[in-house]
C-alpha cells in the first residue's frame, strides 16, 4: 500500500518535471523561461533528494538553479529581445525534428526497459563500498570524486578554469550596480558571514556527509557576488596577484599532490595510506577557493583593471592580424 | 524498485528528447541555452535513476559523482556562452 | 621515465597555470612546454614500439573503480603528430601575435587545448572521454573567439552550442552503457560487449555525438565558419587535431571496443556519408572565395575519406589485407594533420601581409612570398595525394582495399574527390603566380614560415618516403 502511494508521488513529480521542462523549452518570453528554468531546477533538486542523492540535491539547488539562473537573468539585458527578424525553421524541418525526437524517445525508452530488469543493478556500488575504508573519507560520493575518479575532477577544474579564461579574455569587467540601498547593506552584514560559515561547514562535512568542494565553492561565490552587488568591490583595490593565485591554486595543489604521490607510490594521485583523508581535505579546500573565485569572476563577467599586464594598447596597429 | 527506476529513467529520456528537440528548433542563444540545460538535466536524471537501489539501500555513488561533474561542466559552459553573447552584443553596439 | 603518460598531461596543465600567474613570460613557458611534450611523445612512441601498449592506473585503483590512462601504437602515433603540429604552431603563434595583449590571452587557453588533446588521446574511460571532450570544446571555442570580430564570435557561439549538444548526446550514450554494463572502462567493455538493443542504441548515441563534433556531412555546417574565422595557428590546430580526435574516439569505439556489437550496414552508412562529404566538401572548397574558407571546406572533404575506410576495413578478413587498410587510414589521418596545419599557417602569413585572403586577389603572392607559396604548394600536393606524399600511398591502399572487399563503388568517389582537390589547389596557385602587387614583403621572415615549412615537408615528403620505415609501427597500431 505504502509502495503504491510512493509510486503515485513519483508519478506526480515526474509529470510535473516533464511539464516544467516542456514549457521552459517552449517559452517565447525569455524572462518567463528563465523563471521557469529556476523552478525546474528546484524541482529537480527535490527529485534528487527523493532518489537518495542528497549531494546532488545540494549542488543542483546552489549551482543548477541558483548560479545558472542568476547568470541567465544577468544575461537578459545583454541580448537582443526576441524580434521578428529571427528566421524560423521551415514547417518541413520542424516536423522532421519532431518526428526524430519522438522516434529517439521510443527507441531509447524501449531499450532501457529491456535492460533494467536484466542486468545486475548494483553495478560499481559494491566495489566502491568495499574499498571505502581505504579512500580516506566515509561519504561514498566524495570518495569517488576525490579518490577513485579524482582525475575526472581534476579535468573538471580545468574546464572551469578554461571557461573563466575565456570570459576574462572576452571583455572588461562590467560596472557595478548603483550603490546599494540601506536594506541590502543591512542584509549583507549578516547574510555574507552566514554564507561563508555555511561554505566552510559544507567543505568540512563533505568527508562523511553530503557536501564538498563544489557546493562549498558555489556558496562562497554567492557571498562574494552579494558583496559585489552591494558595492563592496573595487576593481583597482583588488590584489590581482592574489586573484591569480586563488584561481589556479585548486588545480596546482591537485596536480602537485598527485605528482608527489606518483613519485612515492608509483601512480598519479595514489594517496599514501593514512594520508588520504588529510590530502583530500587540502585538495578540496584549495578547490573550493578556486571554484569560488572562478564563479565570482564568471558572474561579474569580465577582467578587472590591469588583469592583462601589457599596457601598450596605445599601439593599435598591431592588431592587423585579426582582420579576417 | 524496478518500476521507480524505470519511471525516472524514462522521464530522463523524455527530458533529454524534449531538450534536444527544442535546441534544434530554437535559433537564438538564450532559449537554446535553456533547452540545452533541460536536455542535460534529462541525461543526469537517467544516470541517477540507474543509481537508485530502492528506498532502503545506499544508491550507487558513481553516477552521483559523474552527474556532479556534469553539473559543474554545464554551468561553466553556460557562463562562457553568456559571455560570448555579451561580447557579440558589445561589438554590435559599437 | 615510466610515467611519461602522466607527464604529457601534467606538464601543459601546470604550464597553463604558470602562464596565468606570470603572463609576461607566457610565450617562453609555452614554447618550452610544447617542446617538452614533443620530446615526451617521441619517447612514449618509442616505448610503445619497444614494449607494447602502456597502462597507468590512476590512483592505483583497479580498472573499473578507477580511471586508467592507456596508450597503444594507434594513439601514440596520433599523439606524436599532434605534438609536432602543436610545437610548430606554437613557434608560429609566437611570431604571429604581434600584439602582446593577444599573447597574454592566447597562451593559457592554447596550453589547455594541448591538455585536452593529450588527455583525450590517452583516456581509457568512457566518462573521462566526455570530460576531455568538453575541455577540448570549450578551449577550442575560446581560442576561436580570440579573433574578436563579429564573424568569429558568431561562429564561436554556434560552435559552442553545437559542441555542447554533441557532448550531451555522447553523455546519454555513456549513461546507457553504464546502465547495461556497470563499467566505463574501455578495456573491460571490449571484453563484455554484446550485440543487444541497448548496446546498439548506446553506440548510436555515442557515435552521433562524435559525428557532430567530427563534422561529418551533413553535420559539418558549423565547421567552415569557425575554422575560417579563428586566428591562423588556432585554425591549424582545429582542422588538423580537434576534429580528428573525435574521429579517433569513433574509430576506437567501432573497431576496438564494440566491434562484436557492430553490423556492417552501419559502417556502410558512415561510408556513404563520408563519400558525400568528400564530394560536397571538395565542391564547396572549389567555390570558396577565401583561402581559409577553402581550407576549412577541404577539411570537411578530407575527414570524409577517413570514414570511407570503415566499411572497407570491416569487410576485409583479419590479416594482412585488413592491416594494410588500417595502416592506410592512420597514414591518411597523420598526413592530413600535417598538410592542413601547414596550409592554414601559410594562409595566415598571406592574410597578415595582404590584409585579406580573397583568392581572386592573390596576384603577385608568388613573387612577394615565394616561401609561403611553396609551403601552400607542398601542402596541396599532400592534400591532393600526389606522390611522394603519405596521402598518395593511403589513397592507393584505399583503392586496393576497396577492390579486395568488393566495394568498387568507392573508387569513383575517390577519383572525383582527387580531381576536385586538384582543381581547387591549382586555382589558388594560379592566382598566386599571376600578376599583381597586393601582397607586401614578409616582416617576420622565417619565424612564421619555418614552422609551416616543417609541417608541409612532413606531409608531402617525410611521411611518404619514410612510410616504409614506419609502416611496421602503423600496422602495430591496429586495434581490432
Amino acid at each position: 500500500m505504502i509502495d503504491l502511494l510512493w509510486l503515485m508521488v513519483d508519478a506526480l513529480l515526474v509529470t510535473l518535471l516533464l511539464i516544467l521542462g516542456w514549457i521552459t523549452c517552449a517559452s517565447t518570453d525569455i524572462k518567463r523561461g528563465i523563471t521557469l528554468f529556476t523552478a525546474f531546477g528546484l524541482l529537480l533538486a527535490l527529485i534528487w533528494a527523493r532518489l537518495r542523492a542528497p549531494d546532488l540535491a545540494l549542488a543542483e539547488a546552489v549551482i543548477g538553479a541558483g548560479i545558472s539562473g542568476a547568470l541567465l537573468l544577468r544575461a537578459i539585458n545583454d541580448h537582443k529581445p526576441l524580434g521578428s527578424s529571427t528566421p524560423q525553421r521551415s514547417a518541413w524541418m520542424t516536423w522532421s525534428i519532431n518526428l526524430m525526437a519522438l522516434a529517439l524517445f521510443c527507441v531509447m525508452s524501449w531499450s532501457m526497459w529491456l535492460t533494467l530488469d536484466q542486468v545486475d543493478s548494483t553495478r560499481l556500488s559494491q566495489l566502491v563500498l568495499s574499498q571505502l575504508d581505504d579512500s580516506g573519507v566515509s561519504n561514498p560520493v566524495t570518495a569517488v570524486l576525490l579518490n577513485f575518479r579524482a582525475y575526472d575532477t581534476l579535468l573538471e577544474l580545468a574546464v572551469v578554469l578554461t571557461a573563466v579564461l575565456a570570459i576574462l579574455a572576452l571583455s572588461p569587467m562590467r560596472s557595478a550596480f548603483q550603490p546599494a540601498g540601506v536594506l541590502l547593506t543591512g542584509m549583507l552584514r549578516w547574510l555574507v558571514p552566514v554564507l561563508i560559515v555555511s561554505a566552510g561547514y559544507l567543505l568540512w562535512v563533505g568527508a562523511h556527509a553530503p557536501g564538498g568542494a563544489f557546493q562549498a565553492g558555489a556558496m562562497l561565490a554567492a557571498a562574494m557576488i552579494l558583496l559585489h552587488q552591494g558595492g563592496y568591490h573595487s576593481g583597482s583595490g583588488l590584489n590581482l596577484m592574489l586573484l591569480r593565485v586563488l584561481l589556479v591554486i585548486g588545480i596546482a595543489l591537485f596536480v602537485g599532490i598527485g605528482l608527489v604521490m606518483m613519485l612515492l607510490n608509483q601512480s598519479f594521485l595514489d594517496y599514501s595510506p593514512g594520508w588520504a583523508g588529510l590530502l583530500i581535505l587540502v585538495i578540496e579546500t584549495a578547490a573550493t577557493v578556486s571554484i569560488a573565485a572562478a564563479l565570482t569572476l564568471a558572474f561579474v563577467g569580465g577582467r578587472p583593471d590591469g588583469w592583462e599586464p601589457v599596457t601598450d594598447s596605445s599601439n593599435p596597429s598591431n592588431s592587423a592580424e585579426f582582420n579576417s | 524498485m524496478i518500476s521507480q527506476q524505470l519511471l525516472y529513467a524514462i522521464a530522463g529520456i523524455g527530458l533529454f528528447t524534449i531538450g534536444l528537440r527544442a535546441t534544434l528548433l530554437h535559433q537564438q542563444l538564450l532559449p537554446r541555452l535553456l533547452s540545452l540545460n533541460v536536455c542535460g538535466a534529462g541525461v543526469f536524471l537517467t544516470f541517477i535513476a540507474i543509481a537508485y537501489q530502492g528506498p532502503d539501500a545506499v544508491a550507487d555513488p558513481v553516477p552521483h559523482a559523474l552527474v556532479l561533474t556534469g553539473i559543474v561542466v554545464a554551468v561553466s559552459a553556460l557562463a562562457m556562452a553568456v559571455a560570448l553573447g555579451r561580447r557579440l552584443r558589445m561589438l554590435d553596439d559599437e | 621515465m615510466n610515467n611519461l603518460i602522466v607527464w604529457v598531461i601534467g606538464i601543459p596543465l601546470l604550464a597553463s597555470l604558470l602562464t596565468i600567474i606570470w603572463p609576461r613570460r607566457a610565450n617562453v613557458i609555452a614554447l618550452l612546454t610544447a617542446l617538452a611534450c614533443l620530446l615526451a611523445s617521441i619517447l612514449l612512441t618509442y616505448q610503445v614500439h619497444a614494449g607494447g601498449p602502456i597502462t597507468h592506473a590512476l590512483g592505483g585503483w583497479a580498472s573499473g573503480l578507477g580511471i586508467a590512462l592507456r596508450i597503444d601504437a594507434f594513439s601514440a602515433l596520433l599523439l606524436l603528430m599532434a605534438m609536432l603540429v602543436v610545437s610548430a604552431a606554437s613557434f608560429y603563434a609566437n611570431a604571429y601575435f604581434a600584439d602582446p595583449l593577444k599573447q597574454v590571452r592566447f597562451w593559457p587557453l592554447w596550453l589547455m587545448l594541448i591538455v585536452a588533446i593529450n588527455s583525450l588521446l590517452l583516456s581509457g574511460d568512457l566518462f573521462n572521454l566526455y570530460v576531455t571532450l568538453e575541455l577540448l570544446g570549450l578551449s577550442a571555442v575560446a581560442l576561436t573567439a580570440l579573433s574578436d570580430n563579429r564573424a568569429a564570435l558568431q561562429a564561436a557561439i554556434r560552435y559552442l552550442s553545437i559542441g555542447l549538444l554533441g557532448s550531451l548526446v555522447f553523455l546519454a550514450g555513456v549513461a546507457f552503457i553504464y546502465a547495461g554494463y556497470g563499467t566505463l572502462d574501455l578495456l573491460q567493455l571490449a571484453e563484455l560487449a554484446r550485440p543487444d538493443a541497448l548496446t546498439l542504441v548506446a553506440l548510436a548515441l555515442l557515435s552521433a555525438g562524435l559525428l557532430i563534433k567530427a563534422a561529418l556531412f551533413p553535420m559539418h555546417f558549423w565547421l567552415p565558419a569557425a575554422h575560417a574565422s579563428a586566428p591562423a595557428p588556432v585554425s591549424a590546430a582545429l582542422s588538423a587535431l580537434v576534429v580528428k580526435v573525435s574521429v579517433y574516439i569513433l574509430v576506437r569505439l567501432w573497431l576496438d571496443v564494440f566491434d562484436p556489437a557492430l553490423s556492417p550496414a552501419a559502417t556502410l552508412l558512415l561510408g556513404i556519408l563520408g563519400g558525400m562529404a568528400v564530394i560536397w566538401g571538395s565542391w564547396q572548397a572549389l567555390l570558396a572565395q577565401r583561402l581559409k574558407l577553402m581550407a576549412a571546406y577541404s577539411t570537411v572533404a578530407q575527414l570524409g575519406y577517413l570514414f570511407l575506410f570503415l566499411p572497407v576495413i570491416v569487410a576485409l578478413p583479419a590479416g594482412e589485407l585488413r592491416d594494410n587498410a588500417f595502416g592506410a587510414l592512420l597514414l591518411l589521418a597523420l598526413t592530413h594533420g600535417f598538410a592542413k596545419s601547414a596550409l592554414f599557417l601559410g594562409a595566415g602569413v598571406i592574410q597578415q601581409q595582404a590584409g585579406h585572403d580573397r583568392i581572386a586577389d592573390l596576384g603577385g603572392t608568388a613573387r612577394a612570398l615565394p616561401l609561403t607559396t611553396f609551403i601552400i604548394a607542398l601542402a596541396g600536393i599532400a592534400l591532393v595525394g600526389l606522390p611522394p606524399s603519405g596521402t598518395f600511398l593511403a589513397k592507393w591502399q584505399l583503392i586496393a582495399s576497396s577492390i579486395h572487399s568488393q566495394q568498387w563503388w568507392w573508387i569513383p568517389v575517390i577519383a572525383a574527390g582527387t580531381l576536385l582537390a586538384t582543381a581547387y589547389l591549382f586555382r589558388v596557385l594560379g592566382h598566386a603566380f599571376g600578376p599583381g602587387d597586393s601582397v607586401g614583403k614578409v616582416v617576420n621572415w622565417g619565424r612564421e614560415e619555418i614552422p609551416a615549412l616543417t609541417l608541409a615537408l612532413f606531409a608531402s615528403v617525410i611521411l611518404g618516403l619514410g612510410s616504409a620505415g614506419i609502416w611496421d609501427l602503423i600496422v602495430d597500431g591496429r586495434i581490432y
